[in-house]
């Protein structure tokens, strides 16, 4: 671990004299990208933190949102990339630990995690598959033994994650309002480290992280333990009841160095700690090592001497370790011995703020020629290419993915994964909506307008499940940020979602960024991943059965944009053209619309219309209720495109409505009074899929073969190559 | 001196373990030293690490070209990832 040259300057001068190894390695840790986030830092500010919802405290880990009835919901996202791509089951397993952790260090329980997951194209390349299959794995078995549900996420293949892997993880935890930890310490309070002991592994994993995964020894291998987590988890929450807690913080990347700076730093105290005093799993370890361990599942809390011995009696309960690590002073200065030698004596506030940087950035000169579009015959063979969009990776069924997870223990999920947005039952009785979102195919085109995508899709979702989005995190991940061409798509992509969430009153609550994302082929495309949480009130959308001759209503205009999407990415292996732009009026418009409808109890089912097209948009909900259906295309509000462009395409703002007959008229009067762009583009009939235009027929396609194939395609594509 | 015939390859068994690096943690191991051995009153007992073994039966020239075949083996196929695991290769004659 070392510190640029000109870092090396500014913690001189700042510290007056030579800093001592150990404190070099403290500061490098927690100077890290990973754990500083010295590139990005400044321009994060811009994101809406604040709303009526949005409670704020010193040190939290995670974001919080008031739900009413004295309760509040806490949400956060992290990745664990390149421990990942290195180890995926133990990567993505302890990623889960991880953001678990980050939950409950503000004294709520983790009730629900979801994940992201993006590989390289597992279809030729077997690495991609074995990682896919082993990272699936990890989530699973470490979410499973918590007995905290795994409730959706998404997964995504792409020739630019060859070699890598983007595992990235939310949390949601929820608790009562009164018990959040409010994280205060004084002058004799003492510090305690709870949990697994401290080892070898992951020494340098934040700076491995903030590292290209090529330019390393691929050291830092952690080994998940889910059973030392759940004693955790139960042990902390009573220590929370009992009220023993003043403060803490999850052991995270840096590990202590990082922990202890940062809560020192935000709490305005001073810590002074014993090394020795750690429960170590090795003999031997040197001070360096112990401070910038990432061994997993431990927490640091602060507790006044009272305390103690409840604490204590707790954890012996719970047969978890705690030890007594050091005591907190009022100079704000961090202060590691070992014994009576000192080793580390530095004012927290020089540890805890690295020097920010403020990166160049220049627009990338590919995004000129990326726009040009080929030119397309329209093929013949229509029904073939959407059968075989719908058993592509990316679009087919993801059962065997969420099939590994328990996704129902907690008894709280009231809509399963496989639907737009998980659904799940507070004890307020009010239901929180949630869903995770990315695309790098479009934001690689348009880092702005891809950004916004991701960020209005998932808010689609939430919508389509009838609920209100209250608040969002969102997980930006990109290559080298010294590269300035990524930079400037890191910033476009933060614009991008800054103004959308400004527009729609939607608080940023949380995130993280994740930069040196780099494979031994180059830089991952800009891979934002946006999860929008949203609030129903007492009563949810149940989910309607759909039978013969409902009708389909679409909402939203489709236009010609088909960058980025699955018909020019996987049937014409086509990257470039232009990828859809969110015009935020009438995104608004649809939004509210499409939610009025839902409450006044309407429509039978709300769909999101977005990767795929409409053409598969259509083809899920026949596949899911096995009952075919008969569109015509020129009955959808579009341009005029031709016959592909129009199934394909992946405008957004789009919604696909399923409505009885006798609901019809009212709902046309109620969208037009809302001057919402709409129309009925078909009904469900039959047990083929059907597209027509003027009456000729463009796909036709069983039902049956159709689902067959969606629902085993990536099954047999793992398990068998 | 060989049980085979002069034109039959010989039969060797290998066995492979595959156990965490040193270094790195083994909650398994540590599960039955804590909970089960040292509550069991063993206390003598100060470390077991947990390991997986896998038998080979192989028909191979030599003890060295059997080694050598299910070493690559196991690197080809991912059964274990240098990353984490430490493999220890054993070969026995019949």
């Amino acid at each position: 671990m070392s510190l640029e040259p000109q870092e090396l300057i500014h913690l001189e001068s700042k510290i007056g004299r030579k800093p001592t190894k150990t404190e070099l390695q403290i500061v490098a840790a927690e100077w890290s990208e990973h754990c500083s986030y010295k590139s990005s830092r400044i321009h994060l500010k811009m994101l809406p933190m604040t709303g009526p919802r949005v409670i704020f405290e010193k040190g939290f880990d995670s974001g919080i949102l008031d739900v009413g009835d004295d309760y509040v919901v806490t949400i956060h996202i992290e990745s664990h990339n390149h421990p990942s791509a290195v180890e995926p089951y133990g990567g993505a397993a302890t990623g889960v630990g991880g953001v678990i952790r980050d939950i409950l260090s503000t004294g709520t329980r983790p009730i629900a995690v979801l994940d992201g997951l993006r590989f390289g194209n597992i279809e030729k390349d077997s690495h991609a598959r074995w990682l896919f299959k082993n990272a699936v794995m990890g989530i699973a078995d470490y979410g499973n033994c918590l007995g905290i549900p795994t409730i959706g996420g998404e997964v995504e293949f792409d020739d630019c994650y060859t070699n890598y892997a983007l595992v990235d993880v939310v949390a949601i935890g929820f608790g009562k309002k009164d018990r959040l930890i409010k994280n205060r310490a004084k002058k004799g309070d003492i510090v305690i480290l709870l949990g697994g002991s401290t080892g070898r592994d992951g020494i340098g994993g934040s700076q491995f992280a903030s590292n290209s995964l090529e330019s390393d020894d691929r050291s830092a291998v952690q080994i998940p333990d889910p059973f030392i987590e759940k004693l955790i988890i139960e042990a902390i929450l009573e220590a929370r009841n009992q009220k023993l807690i003043k403060a803490m913080k999850d052991l995270g990347g840096g590990g202590l160095s990082c922990a202890i700076s940062e809560i020192a730093d935000s709490l305005s105290v001073g810590i002074e700690l014993d090394v020795n005093k750690v429960h170590s799993r090795e003999p031997n370890m040197n001070t360096d090592e112990i401070m910038t361990s990432e061994s997993q599942e431990r927490m640091l809390i602060i507790t006044d001497k009272t305390k103690l011995e409840k604490l204590q009696e707790i954890c012996n309960k719970f047969q978890i370790k705690c030890s007594v690590i050091g005591k907190v002073t009022s100079k704000k200065i961090m202060k590691v011995k070992k014994g009576k030698k000192s080793f580390a004596n530095l004012p927290v506030s020089v540890v805890a703020h690295a020097p920010l940087l403020d990166r160049p950035a220049i627009k990338p000169k590919y995004l000129e020629l990326i726009q040009k579009e080929k030119k397309f015959k329209t093929p013949k063979n229509l029904s073939n290419i959407l059968l075989k969009i719908l058993s592509s990776p990316n679009m087919a069924n993801k059962n065997w993915v969420y099939g590994q997870y328990d996704h129902e223990v907690g008894i709280r999920t009231v809509v399963k994964p496989g639907h737009d947005a998980s659904v799940l039952r507070l004890d307020n009785g009010k239901f929180l909506a949630v869903k995770l979102d990315g695309n790098p195919k479009q934001c690689y085109l348009n880092p702005r307008e891809g950004a916004i995508g991701c960020f209005e899709e998932a808010c689609r979702n939430v919508v389509c499940s009838g609920a209100n989005p209250i608040g969002m995190v969102d997980h930006l991940q990109f290559g080298n940020p010294e590269n300035p061409e990524i930079f400037w798509t890191f910033l476009e992509s933060l614009k991008g979602l800054t103004d959308f969430a400004k527009y729609f009153k939607i608080p940023c609550v949380g995130g993280k960024v994740s930069f040196y994302n780099e494979t031994p082929k180059g830089p991952i495309k800009p891979s934002p991943l946006i999860c929008v949480l949203g609030l129903m009130d007492k009563k949810h959308h149940q989910l309607q059965t759909i039978s013969n001759d409902d009708l389909i209503v679409l909402i939203g205009t489709t236009k010609n944009e088909l960058g980025g999407s699955e018909y020019f990415e996987y049937t014409h292996n086509f990257v470039g053209g232009h990828c859809p732009v969110v015009d935020f009026k009438t995104s608004k418009a649809n939004m509210n619309a499409v939610l009025e409808l839902i409450k006044k109890g309407w429509i039978k089912v709300a769909h999101d219309c977005s990767k795929g097209g409409l053409a598969c948009a259509v083809s899920e909900l026949c596949m899911q209720t096995r009952i075919g259906c008969n569109i015509s295309l020129e009955k959808i509000p579009s341009d005029k495109l031709f016959e592909d462009r129009l199934l394909f395409s992946e405008s957004h703002s789009r919604y696909l409505l399923v409505l009885e007959r006798k609901n019809l008229k009212q709902i046309q009067s109620f969208l037009e009074r809302k001057t919402v762009l709409f129309n009925v583009i078909g009904k469900f009939v039959g047990d083929h899929i059907l597209f027509q235009k003027d009456s000729k027929t463009v796909i036709k396609l069983s039902v049956d073969k159709a689902q067959k194939s969606w629902m085993n395609s990536l099954e047999e594509l793992v398990l068998h190559g | 001196m060989t049980l085979f015939s002069q034109n039959s390859v010989p039969l060797y068994k290998v066995h492979i373990i595959i156990e965490n690096k040193p270094g790195i943690s083994d909650p398994e191991g540590d599960t039955i030293l804590h909970d089960l051995v040292l509550k069991a009153s063993f206390p003598s007992v100060s470390k077991i690490r947990s390991a997986k073994m896998l038998k080979f039966d192989i028909k191979e020239k030599n003890k060295n070209t059997a080694k050598k075949k299910i070493q690559k083996l196991c690197d080809e196929l991912r059964i274990y990832n240098p990353m984490v695991s430490k493999l220890t290769v054993q070969v026995f004659e019949l």
